[in-house]
Formats: C-alpha cells, sequence, structure tokens
C-alpha cells in the first residue's frame, strides 16, 4: 500500500513526459464523446417516456433500457477514460460552442484528471443505481425516465467548463431526486424530499450569486471557465465569492451544519436514488470547490481554508458521535456517510499538491464508500425488516453476504488498507498535516471516533447474540448481491491496483491505466499557486 | 402595395376574430357540424400569421406617419403572441369554455391588441393596443364570470387613468407623443421631481397591468372560476401587452431611469419573491400558475430595472419563454386545473396534456432546462452587470418557492393515482383531440426547444433591444 502511495506521489510530481500505451488505445474517438455520455440518457430518458406501458407489461424491457443505457454510457467513458492523456495539462474531450452570446454564455465541455475521475464515478454510479432498481414495481416507467435524467444532470456537471452550464446541470439535478424520493420513498419521504430540495435549493442560490460575483469581476463578457477563472478578482471579491461557494459546497457535499437533509434522503430514498445521491451527485459539492475556488481564486481559497478545514474537522466529529448515538442502523449509515466529505473538504483545505490529489481520489473513493454503506443498512433493513439497532443483533451467521459486504462498507469508510479510501486519507493527511495540522489532527480524532462507531454497529448487529424475537432475516438476493458487490469491488479494486494492473514483466496498463496516474493531469496545475512554483 | 404586405399578419388576424364572431351570430344552419374544426382553422390562421411575419417582418419600415414601425422588437413579440395564442387554442379543451366563438376571437384580438403595441410607434397606438387586449380579457373573463370581469375592468381603468396621466405629462414635457422623438426630447433632461413622478405614474400603471392582474385570477371559485381560455388571455396576452407597453415606454423616458429604477426594482421584488410564496401556499393548480405567472413577470420587471441593451434583451427573451407558457398553461390543464384532486393521475389519463402542463409550470418556476430557466439566468446576468446583487438574491429566492411549488403539482400530475369518478365530483378530465395532443406536444417543443435554440431567439431578442434605440 506504501508503494502505491509512493506510486501516486511519484505521478503527481512528475507528470508522465509520454502517454502510456494502454492496448485498444484510441480505436473509438469522437468529437461528442462528452455529450454523448450527457445526453444519451435524456434521449433514452424520453423513449421510456413516451413508451406505452400498458398494466406494467413492459417493466422489464424499461429495465432493461436503462441498464443497456447506462452500460453504454459506461463503456463510451470508460474507453474515455482509456485514452485520456495524464502527461497533458490541459482540457481534454473538449467541446466548445456558442449558446447565448448577448451573456457569454457557452456550451463548453471538457475534462481534466479530476474530470475524468468524476466521470468514471457517475458511469459507474448510473450501473449501480439501476441494479438496485430492479425491486421497483410500481411507475415503472417514471422511475427510470428520472433516474436517467439525474444521472445525465450530474455527469453535464461535472463535464460543464462554463460556469452557465454548470449551474443549468447543478441546479437541474434537483428536480427528478425530488420527485423520485417523493414518488418511492419510504415512510418519511415528504420530509425527505422537500429537505434535500430546500438545502440543495438554498445551496443553488449560494452558487449563482457566486457565479454572479465572477462574471460582474472579470467583465461580463463570458462565463468560461478558461477566461473568468484565470482572471485576477482581489482577495476580498475572491473571499466573497469563495463564501457563497462553501455554502453551495456545504448544502450538497454535505458539511455541517449545512447537512440537514442527509438523515432523511439517506434513510427513506428508495436505494437506487441513495447510490446516487451518496456518491457522485453529492460529490459535486467538493468538484466545484476544487474546480472553481482553489483552482480559480487562489487568494480566497488561501483565507477560506481555515473555515473548511474546521468545517471538515466538525463534520466527521459530529457524524461519529451521532452514529455512535443512534438506535436507528438506517440513521447510523447517513451520519457515516459525512465521514468520507469532511476528509474530502479537509483535502481542499490543505491547499497542497498531495492533499488535493487525496482530496481528488476521495471524490471516487469516499463517494463510493458512502453510497456502500448507506445502501447496505438500507438492504440490512430491508431484509431484517427492522431499522432497529437494539432489535438487530447476530445477524452474520444468517445472512453471510450481506454481513461481508456489511464489513467491507464499515472499512471502506473508515479507510483502512486495501481501500481505494485508505489511499485517498493517507494523501489527503499527509499534505494535510503540513499546512492544516489542526485540522487533520481533529480530522483524524474523528476518524478515530467513527472507528469506535463502526465497531460498536457492526458487533452489535452482526456478531452481537442472536435475538430470539427479532424479525426473520433472509440474505441479500442475487441484484442486491451484485450492486453492492459492484460498489465493494470498485473501492478494492482501486485500493489494491491504484496505478492500474500491468502486463506482467512490462509497464504496460493492462486495460485500466490506473486511477491514480489519469487523476492527476491538471492537479499541479491547479496546486501551483499555493506550492510558489508555476509549472512550466 | 407590397408596401402593405407587412401588415398582412395583423390583417390575418383581425379578420379571424371578425370571421369568428360572425359565423357564430349569421353563420348557416350546418355551421354547428363543423365548428369543431374551428380551433383548428383559428390555430392555423395565426400561424399563418407567424408564418408571414417572419418572411417580412425582418425588414424595417415606419407606417401611417410614424405610428406603426416594423422592427426586430415588433418582430419578436409579434412572433411570440402569435405562437403563443395558436399553442394556447390547440391545446384548449373546448368542453370547459362557454362560448367558442368568444373563445377563438377574444384571443386573436388580445393577440392584435400586443402586435399594436409591439408596432406602435406613438403613445396613441400604444395605449390604444394595450386597451383592446384589455378589453378582450374582459370580455373574455365576463362570459362566465362578470364579477371577475367587473373587478378587471376597475383595475384596468385605474391603471389606464395614471397611465394617461404619466402619458399627458410627458407628452406636455416633451412636445410630442412620438416614442422616438420623447426619447430624443428627453436624452439630457436630469430626473427632476416633476418629470419622474408622472411618469412612475405611467410606468407603475403599466407594471400594475402586468403584475397584478394574475394574481386576483388565482382565488379558486370552484365550477363558477374562470375558464381556462380566459386565465391564459389575461395572465399571459394581457400581461405581454403591459410589459411591452413598459418596456417601449421605460426606453423612451431612459433619462428619468435614475428616478424610476428603484421603484421598478421594488415592484420586481415584491413580484418575484410574492409570486413563490403564493404558488408555494396555493394547491390548485391553475392559481399556482397564475402566481407562478406573476413570479415571473417580476423577473421580466427587474429586467427593466437594468436600462442598458443586454437587460432589455434579456426581458425580451423572457418575455418570450414567458407569454407562451402563461397563455397555455392554463389552457393544458383546462377545467379540472381548479383542484388538485381533479388533475391527479393526469399522466396517467392524459399523458400530452400532463407533459405540456408539466414543462409549462416548470418553465415559469424558472426550472432548468425550460425556457423560463434561459430567460431568467440572461437577467441575472444583466442583474449583476448593473450591480443590482439584492435583486437577483431576491428573484433567486423567489424562483427556488416557485420551483418548490411546481414540483408539488408535478407529483399529483404523475405520482398520485386517478381518484375514483365518483370523487372527481363535477370536474371532467380534459376532453381528448387530435388537436389538443397535437398542441400539447407543441408546447413541449416550444418549452424545451426554446432553450435548446437560445442562441438565435436570444440574438434576435438582442436585436430588438437594439431597434428601440439601446447600447
Amino acid at each position: 500500500m506504501t508503494a502505491a502511495m509512493l506510486y501516486a506521489f511519484a505521478a503527481l510530481t512528475r507528470p508522465s513526459p509520454a502517454p502510456s500505451t494502454v492496448p485498444g488505445a484510441n480505436i473509438f474517438t469522437s468529437a461528442f464523446i462528452l455529450s454523448i455520455g450527457i445526453w444519451a440518457p435524456v434521449l433514452m430518458a424520453f423513449v421510456i417516456g413516451v413508451l406505452p406501458n400498458p398494466r406494467g407489461r413492459y417493466d422489464t424491457l424499461i429495465k432493461q433500457i436503462a441498464f443497456f443505457t447506462n452500460l453504454i454510457v459506461l463503456f463510451i467513458l470508460f474507453v474515455a477514460y482509456n485514452q485520456f492523456q495524464n502527461f497533458l495539462p490541459t482540457l481534454q474531450y473538449e467541446e466548445n460552442r456558442q449558446w447565448l452570446p448577448a451573456i457569454g454564455a457557452a456550451y463548453h465541455l471538457g475534462v481534466d484528471g479530476p474530470g475524468i475521475l468524476m466521470l468514471m464515478l457517475s458511469a459507474l454510479v448510473g450501473i449501480i443505481s439501476v441494479l438496485a432498481s430492479t425491486g421497483i414495481r410500481t411507475r415503472v416507467r417514471s422511475y427510470f425516465a428520472l433516474l436517467l435524467l439525474a444521472q445525465s444532470c450530474v455527469t453535464g456537471a461535472i463535464a460543464a467548463h462554463d460556469l452557465f452550464v454548470l449551474v443549468l446541470f447543478w441546479s437541474a439535478a434537483t428536480v427528478p431526486l425530488a420527485l423520485l424520493i417523493l414518488g418511492w420513498g419510504g415512510p418519511r419521504r415528504d420530509a425527505a424530499a422537500w429537505r434535500l430540495v430546500g438545502y440543495w435549493g438554498a445551496g443553488t442560490v449560494a452558487l449563482v450569486l457566486a457565479v454572479a460575483g465572477i462574471y460582474v469581476a472579470t467583465g461580463g463578457t463570458s462565463f468560461d471557465m478558461e477566461v473568468v477563472l484565470k482572471a485576477p478578482l482581489g482577495a476580498r471579491a475572491e473571499v466573497i465569492i469563495g463564501l457563497a461557494l462553501v455554502i453551495a459546497a456545504a448544502t450538497r457535499l454535505p458539511l455541517f451544519p449545512l447537512h440537514g437533509w442527509v438523515r432523511d434522503v439517506y434513510s427513506d430514498a428508495p436505494i437506487g436514488v441513495v447510490v446516487v445521491v451518496a456518491s457522485s451527485a453529492s460529490r459535486l459539492g467538493a468538484y466545484v470547490l476544487l474546480r472553481v475556488l482553489v483552482a480559480g481564486e487562489p487568494d480566497g481559497a488561501k483565507l477560506l481554508a481555515p473555515l473548511i478545514a474546521g468545517l471538515a474537522a466538525i463534520t466527521v466529529v459530529y457524524a461519529a458521535i451521532a452514529a455512535l448515538r443512534s438506535s436507528d442502523i438506517r440513521h447510523a449509515a447517513a451520519n457515516l456517510a459525512l465521514v468520507p466529505c469532511g476528509v474530502t473538504a479537509l483535502g481542499l483545505a490543505a491547499l497542497t499538491p498531495l492533499s488535493i490529489a487525496g482530496s481528488v481520489l476521495s471524490l471516487f473513493a469516499g463517494g463510493m464508500a458512502s453510497a456502500l454503506v448507506v445502501s447496505v443498512f438500507a438492504t440490512l433493513s430491508d431484509r431484517a425488516q427492522t431499522r432497529n439497532a437494539m432489535v438487530l443483533t447476530g445477524l452474520a451467521a444468517r445472512m453471510p453476504k450481506l454481513a461481508w459486504l456489511t464489513v467491507l462498507a464499515g472499512l471502506g469508510v473508515l479507510g483502512v488498507p486495501l481501500m481505494a479510501s485508505f489511499t485517498a486519507n493517507e494523501m489527503t493527511f499527509f499534505g494535510a498535516f503540513r499546512t492544516q495540522p489542526v485540522g487533520a489532527f481533529a480530522v483524524a480524532a474523528g476518524l478515530a471516533l467513527t472507528a469506535i462507531a463502526v465497531a460498536v454497529l457492526i458487533q452489535r448487529v452482526l456478531f452481537g447474540p442472536p435475538n430470539p424475537d427479532a424479525p426473520a432475516v433472509s440474505d441479500s438476493s442475487l441484484s442486491e448481491t451484485w450492486f453492492l458487490g459492484l460498489m465493494a469491488g470498485a473501492l478494492l479494486w482501486v485500493g489494491i491496483v491504484p496505478g492500474g494492473p500491468k502486463i506482467p514483466g512490462t509497464d504496460t496498463p493492462l486495460f485500466d491505466p490506473g486511477v491514480v496516474n489519469q487523476m492527476v493531469a491538471n492537479i499541479p496545475e491547479i496546486a501551483s499557486p499555493y506550492s510558489g512554483t508555476a509549472t512550466p | 402595395m407590397t408596401k402593405y404586405l407587412v401588415l398582412l399578419p395583423e390583417a390575418l388576424v383581425v379578420a379571424g376574430a371578425v370571421v369568428v364572431l360572425l359565423l357564430a351570430r349569421f353563420g348557416p344552419s350546418r355551421y354547428r357540424r363543423w365548428r369543431r374544426a374551428l380551433p383548428a382553422v383559428a390555430a392555423l390562421i395565426l400561424l399563418a400569421a407567424l408564418a408571414v411575419e417572419l418572411r417580412v417582418g425582418a425588414d424595417v419600415g415606419s407606417y401611417f406617419g410614424g405610428g406603426l414601425l416594423v422592427d426586430r422588437f415588433g418582430l419578436f413579440v409579434k412572433a411570440a403572441v402569435l405562437l403563443a395564442a395558436a399553442v394556447g387554442i390547440a391545446v384548449a379543451d373546448w368542453g370547459a369554455e362557454d362560448s367558442m366563438s368568444i373563445g377563438l376571437a377574444m384571443p386573436m384580438l388580445a393577440v392584435f391588441g400586443v402586435m399594436v403595441v409591439a408596432s406602435g410607434g406613438d403613445f396613441l397606438s400604444v395605449w390604444a393596443g394595450l386597451e383592446l387586449a384589455g378589453a378582450a380579457g374582459v370580455v373574455m373573463l365576463a362570459t362566465r364570470r362578470p364579477d371577475s370581469a367587473l373587478r378587471l375592468l376597475l383595475l384596468g381603468a385605474a391603471a389606464s387613468a395614471l397611465m394617461l396621466i404619466g402619458l399627458a405629462y410627458v407628452y406636455a414635457t416633451a412636445g410630442s407623443a412620438d416614442l422616438g422623438a420623447v426619447h430624443a426630447a428627453l436624452l439630457g433632461v436630469a430626473p427632476t421631481l416633476p418629470l419622474a413622478v408622472p411618469v412612475l405614474v405611467l410606468l407603475g400603471a403599466l407594471i400594475y397591468r402586468a403584475s397584478l392582474a394574475p394574481l386576483q385570477l388565482g382565488a379558486g371559485h370552484g365550477l363558477a372560476a374562470p375558464s381556462p381560455m380566459s386565465i391564459g388571455l389575461v395572465a399571459g396576452l394581457g400581461a405581454a401587452a403591459a410589459v411591452v407597453a413598459a418596456v417601449k415606454v421605460s426606453v423612451a423616458v431612459g433619462a428619468v431611469s435614475v428616478a424610476f429604477s428603484p421603484y421598478v426594482e421594488i415592484v420586481a421584488a415584491v413580484a418575484m419573491a410574492g409570486g413563490g410564496a403564493g404558488a408555494l401556499a396555493a394547491r390548485s393548480p391553475r392559481t399556482r400558475i397564475a402566481f407562478l405567472v406573476a413570479g415571473q413577470t417580476g423577473w421580466v420587471i427587474a429586467g427593466l430595472a437594468t436600462q442598458f441593451r443586454g437587460g432589455i434583451g434579456a426581458t425580451i427573451f423572457l418575455l418570450g419563454a414567458l407569454v407562451v407558457a402563461a397563455t397555455a398553461a392554463p389552457a393544458a390543464a383546462g377545467a379540472a386545473g381548479i383542484s388538485e384532486l381533479a388533475v391527479s393521475g393526469l399522466g396517467t389519463l392524459r399523458p400530452a396534456r400532463a407533459a405540456a402542463l408539466t414543462l409549462a409550470m416548470l418553465s415559469l418556476a424558472g426550472a432548468p432546462p425550460m425556457a423560463g430557466f434561459f430567460g431568467e439566468f440572461t437577467i441575472g446576468a444583466a442583474l449583476a452587470r448593473t450591480g443590482h446583487l439584492e435583486l437577483l438574491a431576491v428573484g433567486l429566492l423567489g424562483s427556488l418557492l416557485s420551483l418548490v411549488a411546481a414540483i408539488g403539482t408535478v407529483r399529483v400530475l404523475y405520482l398520485q393515482n386517478p381518484p375514483d369518478e365518483g370523487r372527481r365530483g363535477l370536474v371532467a378530465l380534459p376532453v381528448w383531440t387530435r388537436l389538443s395532443a397535437f398542441g400539447a406536444i407543441a408546447l413541449c417543443v416550444v418549452i424545451a426547444g426554446y432553450g435548446l435554440f437560445a442562441n438565435p431567439i436570444s440574438s434576435l431578442a438582442d436585436q430588438g433591444a437594439a431597434a428601440l434605440g439601446l447600447r
């Protein structure tokens, strides 16, 4: 594992001078590869929406359409990931067309290292969420159409390189997700949906005000990130804009005290929706903080770094204590899902190349870990017919598959060796202890508390004495095992081979060029204002 | 003769309205057999007028001694109202209207009124067009709700009186009723109180008509509620006439913008936040639509406070989205729009109509990626450029409230099961016809396509602002 970290650090500090040769690279090219990833789900959502479905006759077909749409999108974006040239610090797969020339808004898409990693997360989550939704029986057509629209919005926000496009996709994601919760959620679905809309809506207001501030401060001629984020704004303007961005990010990621939607949404949304929200959709908060604040407003980022580190520390400590005190396992899982958010925020607050890289990896690893822990406990409570931790005890023997997955989820949140979150956490902490020692120490202490919470929860629920009065339980079904296994597998894959597998005896990547290799593209440039040495 | 070809769209619209009215009074006995085709014919007439307008309206010219101007501003506004009326007539549930002839003729006359306002080169034509659009709304309302019509008439008369006082004073100060001459005369004049007060009165009256008229339709009246088309007419076409007049007058008296800008900002803020809050508090879809229209009208009025080409261009751009959604949304809901229960499960029973209503409401709420979002964003950019960030914040808050309200109705449409026929009460579901399905699909395409083709549409709106003499 240490070797993997050293490998990542080496890749970070010395970008590869030449593209890594991946067998199969460049077999598929398209000038619209990002647009395909964004708009193909929208098109298929429309097809599903107009497909006649009398008395649910074509429910299975609709699920298959959603599955294969996501599979194709995953394939296309995997090809993009595979062919991504990590030695280039520039945007790749760029598309740029005028959209609203009167205000300087353009349909500008493109990805760098962090972007391609987030795209992979979004694509993977797309297919996992469909697998997690196979149990949907009512209004199947509407459900999968909305799910595809939500995924499309998340992908669009990741690929956006124009602030107008970013706001469009960022805010558009709220509507389908809220409707999904309202239509297919649990008993407290109303509270969950309206809280989500309220918090995310407030975040959108903050984001739009920040974008408006940037737009005005840079002359009011363009929303293009290439233009507006390279213009100096002055420390005062950057701090004000940065504060708005922090509020926007804290509502979405989420961070304490703007996390009020988490418990209800993670407890009462359908599992397929929880997977999307907990992994890719919520990570957009940190992604925007990275893209706009850290990459574009260095003065603001430096001045706000202690605030962000403080929020990160409070979030982790609060999450651990709340998880410890919770008697509802879904509430406990929702609180545990906050822990990786704090680690991601700490990495961004530390503003060192290593911590930023750790934070970027944490977007993927933390997203997967959060989604896994929430969905595994949701599945467990469904299978055990209760959410009460006092009733649920000693389940390991009766649901072995779920027990394994629960343990993996807990370890994923904590970031133990062999998990992707381990590499991300270590990079973050090693980078953060130099510039944010207090914040890093507090987050580390919070992780220790989280370890206690996870241990108590797992010990009680899985390995405690069986409760003879508890309702009957059953192990996870095939589809549940698949979608939970995919998330656990992704965490393990990136944790075990962060640099990608190689053809034996060579340095040639087998089929995956390695997450840590691809994600570092452009990170040195993002971090350059903070290290004092601009990259050539 | 070819010079006057440019007036053909107006002629087509007026002729269509008159023929419909005459047919109702003097039509042959077999008229009843083919009267079912009348909405399609009316929609076709409006679309034909739109096609002619797009073909010949690109030419710039002046008619009747400067009383009517043909420019890009007029082209944009006329195209928007013609499209809105055509879609509204197509999607309407004619079973819910009391009189098909009135229901077809009055929107066409209101369209004509807006066209006159848009082309008006002097105060007289602007005022005449505005009154015509207002009168059409009153007549339409009076077919079922004489009390509502009377209220609208009184409100309109009060607004009209205030407007005339303002117009008279501006005329006396500038020495001309011609908008261009007024603009030239006031171009360097300081915004003194004696001049600012009547201008405030004038703009206040116009804005009052634009933003408050929809609100009085909000209250539900059960089965005796105004017909859907009448609400679309007043909230969409009537408000459009007032907003277009406000744009023209505010540009003409632009020199005193310093004086009226804060007032406009307050009105805009109240409309944006109040519209959103009202929509959230309401349950009936129709009432929600009325409040959503008021909220988006607030955004349009906010655009007036910017007083530069980009801001007015954004105002015109949003006006296009607003007029289409505001005119057609009540028609799409039909009589069932009076209560949530009546539209429950509409997505299952009338999918095209439910989709049209959904997109229209989301557009009015400013949800992406609908037409309203693009318009509100462009106005937001203009507000930011002119330093009105506090107004932008209020507008965003209003939009958030509107979005919550719109999601609430979408939930009822799609996520609730249709009630038993016994529970539905006396409110029938909107009737399915080929025309209504076509209209609903057309409305969806317009609202979704507005953002997709935002580049040419916003460029035309920008040219419209330039045609008003703004830089």
